[in-house]
This record gives C-alpha cells, sequence and structure tokens, in this order.
C-alpha cells in the first residue's frame, strides 16, 4: 500500500461538522458520503427485550429498525413511534463520542463500504478543538477503527489552502458557530482566533418571526410533513386546511418535534431569506421583491421585508437586543475587529486582502456582497475569496484534507500504527499541529 | 502544517547565485510533474519587469524570488530581495493546495528575503504594488 511519491494512498477524509457528517476518497472533488450528525435513538427498546446491545455498539448501529441507532438518509428523518433525537456536537465540537464514532462508522462501512483498517484517515477539526479531544479522536481510530495511519488537520488551515493560501483570514459560517480564524504561514494564529454561536441566534430569529403572529399574518405552525394526514390548497395568507396524523402525534418525542421544526425554519430561510448588501436600510427592504414560500401545512404566504431581517442578524444587533441579552453572540463585523485587533498591525492588511469565506451559512443570498461591503468600510485592500460553487463552499474543509490526504509526499507526516504504538497519544501534538 | 514536499537542492544554489553572485535578475519555482519536489523553473537576467510578470501563468501556480531594484526618494538606490507566492484564483483546488501547503518549506529555506508576496491576480504582483510594499519596508 506504501506508495511514496506517488498520488494514490487510498486514503479517507472524514470532516464532522453540526449539520452533517461528510466522508469520502482523498483526491475525490465531493464526498461519498454526506449524513446528517444528528442521530435517531429510543430511549427504551420498542419491543420488551431487555438484553439489547449498547447505543454505540458498532456491530448494531445503523443496520435498521433491529438497531437503537438510526442514522443517515433513513435515520432521523423518518417518522418512528418514541424516537428522540440528539447530536453528538456541542458547539463544533464533538461531546459525545460514541455516537460520533458511529455516525463515521455507518458513513464508512455502510455507506462507502470500506473497511477502516485498510486506509489511512484524515478528520478535521475545528481550531478550538481541545487537546484532549483529538487525542480522544486518535484513540477511536487506532484502537476501535484499526487505521494504519491517522492524521488530523484543521479546517480554518484546509479551507485557505484549498483556497490557494498560506495566510489567510478564515471566515467559516457553520450551522451552530461562526469563527473567524487568522491563518499565517499554514498556522493557526491562535491569539487571533474567535467564534461565537451566531448561527443559532439567527436561526432563533427566523423561528421568532414565522412562530409569532403579526398585523399581516397569524403565527405559522410548522408541522413537519410526516406528521400531516393530508392538506388543501389554500389562497394565500389564508388559514391552512389540514388534518393531522393524530395517530402519530401522541408518540412523537419532544426532541424529534424540535429538530424538524428546526428544519423547516432552516428550509424557509435558504429559499427565502437574505441580507441587503449594503446595511440595513428600510426602503431598500420594500422595495425587494417579496418571495412566496409554502409550509407543509399547506399554508403559504408571500414574504418581504421580514426575510432581509433574518440576515442582518449576522451583521448587526439593535441595541434593545444588545441591552436584553448580554451574552449575546457577536455579530460578523464585531468578530472580524476582535480577531484583527489580536494581530499584529502589519499583518493586518495581509489578513484582510486575503479573507476566505467558507461554511454552509455563508451561502446566505448576499452574505459575501455585504461582508466585502462592511470590510471596505475600515480597510482600504479587501479581497474576498468566495468561491461560487456551493459544494466548494459547504465542504471547503473536506476538500482541502481530501487534497492533503492524497498527495504522495504527505505520506511521510502522516501518524503510523506502529508509531502510536510505541508513542501514545503524545505523539498527536506534536505532529499534527 | 505543510504537505512534505521539499525543495530540490539546485534551488538553493540558483538562489545564492542570485542573492551573492546577483547572476540572475529572477528566479521562477515550481512543483515537478509528480509534485513531490520543488525545481527552479527559469532563471532570467531580464530587467524588464513586464518579462517577469508574463513567466506568472495565468491558471497555474509558482513561486519567484525577483531582484528589485528602486530608488527610494531621497536616499539613493536599493535592492530587495522579493518573494512572490503565484497562486491564480483560476487555478485548479489541487495547485493551489500543494502550493500553499508546501511554500512554507521553500520560503524557510531561502535566507535574506525582505519582502513576502501573495498573489491570486496580476494586480496584486503589478510593479507598482511592488514598489509599494519595498518602499513601506524600507
Amino acid at each position: 500500500m506504501v506508495n511514496y511519491g506517488g498520488d494514490e494512498v487510498s486514503a479517507l477524509v472524514i470532516d464532522i461538522g453540526s449539520s452533517s457528517v461528510r466522508a469520502g476518497y482523498a483526491g475525490d472533488d465531493t464526498p461519498k458520503a454526506v449524513i446528517p450528525t444528528t442521530y435517531g435513538y429510543h430511549r427504551a427498546p420498542p419491543d420488551a427485550d431487555s438484553a439489547m446491545p449498547d447505543v454505540a455498539d458498532p456491530t448494531q448501529a445503523g443496520t435498521g429498525r433491529s438497531s437503537k441507532m438510526y442514522m443517515g438518509q433513513f435515520g432521523p428523518t423518518v417518522w418512528r413511534e418514541g424516537m428522540e433525537v440528539s447530536n453528538p456536537l456541542v458547539d463544533g465540537l464533538v461531546h459525545d463520542f460514541e455516537p460520533a464514532s458511529a455516525l463515521m462508522r455507518h458513513a464508512v462501512e455502510d455507506i462507502m463500504r470500506c473497511n477502516p483498517s485498510d486506509h489511512p484517515i484524515l478528520v478535521t477539526e475545528p481550531a478550538w478543538n481541545t487537546p484532549a479531544n483529538r487525542e480522544r479522536m486518535a484513540e477511536i481510530m487506532f484502537e476501535e477503527f484499526q487505521v494504519p495511519a491517522f492524521y488530523i488537520a484543521n479546517t480554518g488551515v484546509l479551507n485557505a489552502f484549498a483556497a490557494g493560501k498560506g495566510s489567510a483570514l478564515v471566515i467559516d459560517v457553520g450551522q451552530t458557530m461562526a469563527s473567524v480564524t487568522p491563518i499565517v504561514d499554514g498556522f493557526v494564529l491562535r491569539k487571533g482566533l474567535v467564534y461565537s454561536p451566531l448561527p443559532k441566534l439567527v436561526h432563533a430569529h427566523a423561528r421568532h418571526i414565522l412562530a409569532n403572529p403579526n398585523p399581516q399574518r397569524r403565527g405559522i405552525e410548522l408541522y413537519p410533513h410526516q406528521l400531516i394526514a393530508n392538506k388543501q390548497a389554500v389562497e394565500v395568507g389564508a388559514p391552512p386546511r389540514f388534518t393531522l396524523r393524530e395517530d402519530r402525534l401522541k408518540a412523537t418525542t419532544d426532541s424529534w418535534r424540535n429538530w424538524y421544526e428546526a428544519r423547516e425554519v432552516e428550509e424557509w430561510i435558504q429559499s427565502v431569506a437574505g441580507v441587503l448588501e449594503q446595511g440595513w436600510n428600510d426602503q431598500v427592504a420594500a422595495s425587494r421583491p417579496p418571495r412566496q414560500y409554502e409550509f407543509p401545512t399547506g399554508y403559504n404566504s408571500w414574504f418581504a421585508q421580514e426575510r432581509y431581517s433574518v440576515g442582518e442578524q449576522f451583521f448587526w444587533h439593535s441595541p434593545q437586543l444588545m441591552a436584553s441579552n448580554p451574552n449575546l453572540p457577536k455579530t460578523i463585523p464585531a468578530l472580524i475587529t476582535e480577531s484583527l485587533r489580536a494581530c499584529d498591525p502589519e499583518l493586518r492588511q495581509v489578513l484582510v486582502g486575503n479573507v476566505v469565506l467558507t461554511g454552509g451559512g455563508s451561502l446566505f443570498a448576499g452574505f459575501g456582497d455585504r461582508l466585502s461591503s462592511e470590510l471596505a468600510r475600515s480597510f482600504p485592500h479587501v479581497k474576498i475569496h468566495s468561491p461560487g460553487n456551493p459544494v466548494e463552499r459547504r465542504y471547503g474543509g473536506w476538500l482541502g484534507g481530501s487534497v492533503l490526504a492524497s498527495l504522495g509526499t504527505f505520506h511521510q507526516l502522516w501518524i503510523s500504527k506502529e508509531e502510536w504504538a510505541e508513542h501514545g497519544k503524545v505523539i498527536v501534538g506534536q505532529r499534527c499541529k | 502544517m505543510s504537505s512534505g514536499v521539499a525543495p530540490n537542492p539546485v534551488c538553493l544554489e540558483t538562489f545564492q547565485e542570485l542573492k551573492i553572485g546577483k547572476k540572475h535578475k529572477y528566479i521562477v519555482f515550481g512543483l515537478n510533474p509528480t509534485n513531490t519536489e520543488i525545481i527552479v523553473l527559469k532563471t532570467s537576467q531580464s530587467t524588464n519587469y513586464e518579462e517577469f510578470i508574463a513567466d506568472l501563468p495565468e491558471f497555474e501556480c509558482r513561486w519567484a524570488i525577483y531582484d528589485f531594484e528602486f530608488e527610494k526618494e531621497g536616499a539613493g538606490k536599493r535592492n530587495k530581495i522579493v518573494f512572490v507566492s503565484w497562486s491564480p484564483d483560476d487555478a485548479k483546488i489541487k495547485a493551489k493546495m500543494v502550493a500553499a501547503s508546501s511554500k512554507d518549506a521553500l520560503r524557510r529555506a531561502l535566507v535574506g528575503i525582505a519582502v513576502e508576496i501573495q498573489g491570486t491576480d496580476y494586480s496584486e504582483v503589478a510593479y507598482e504594488a511592488v514598489l509599494d510594499r519595498c518602499n513601506k519596508g524600507a
């Protein structure tokens, strides 16, 4: 298998995000397996079998109805009686390793049909990952997956490299976290690293807009389609006419319902919401064409100004909101300012001239334009690199890892199984900087 | 983090010829076809800056050393060694990725670089832009 110099190392790349786990072959331009990070499970086995295997028992995970964990395409999105959902990530970091390793196993073994012990695996990590966490990841890879070689790489650095830059200011907007990471010559400048759970606030704001009635319309019910038996077409803005599946309603758990409603909100955001390119302005917002959107209940409406107020949350918070909530996540401009303030003055210009915008959350309509107009106010030479191809943006970290792991010369940097056996955990911190 | 690609010893020798012997005006480095080594692609004595720019291809990544000579206002002639990492936006992702992750190996091997420039389009490596950077640092 060792093939120095050539570009064939048959490595796998795994990138774990809050919304999805991406896995694929190094050298490919898109991940082969993209599965939701959220998984479903039954608190108690539906059949009265008390000898059910452990939740994360890898032999049982993902095999379907007989197991307690439901992952992947037909996992959490399928309605099941009494199924709870959970996500192993908290603020972008793996919090619960058992389901995380089951998810990785599902992606690699069940979807890609690979045996992990045959392939070196490169895993990505956010810049704020803890040493304990990455060592645990290495342990899982070597001890559980029996991989021949392993490497853990920083998503910020990978994104900068994928954009062809050794030094860059990487702005990564994900599903739960927004971060600004200064990269200098391929290394994260720790003191300039800032992040906040801003996307969560944006999401909560959108949900608030939808769920609460306003003068033009009633509050919108966010029933997922799995709970709707039938619906009829209604006029725009008219009350929806639908019947719920009463048989399912009772057996639906709060966690599943919450998660699915969040998905409905997410879908609405992605189809309708946007951000004004030049900062908030009531007239401009009112002059933009409204957009129609239909919810699973059949209720449909036109959304005009409010669709822009959602995106505005990324960039600006009203003083009232800030006063009422001292722990409000910082806006993107505030994060950038804070990050740059921590960097040396001579570096600032280099970083601002090499901004890399990435992450699925940055695909928000108008995000790139707004960012460049915000930055242009404070800096003379701003250059933002934002790939137009959504795949490159969404899977930027994975893509960078894919190229890196496919290099024959990179082979000498992998941590091999022998080295792991000899040095143990310390080698992770030494090798993967 | 780096890709593990190392510069060929010839790179260093050629750089010394430029720095100490002043035999070259500029050197263009690139990767060998199998992406395992950094090699010297071209050396030139031409003092025409446009010629140097013409050696930076539109869709491929390069690194270059340029012995930049300029008049400092009221302080006479100066020479500065400029390191350019050329990684155009339209290059392939893989090429950009390898170039970015291998740059450090080359950059560290070459001692005596005064100015470093990251170029992604021609405006960033234009004569005026480089002159501006050299003047600032002097």
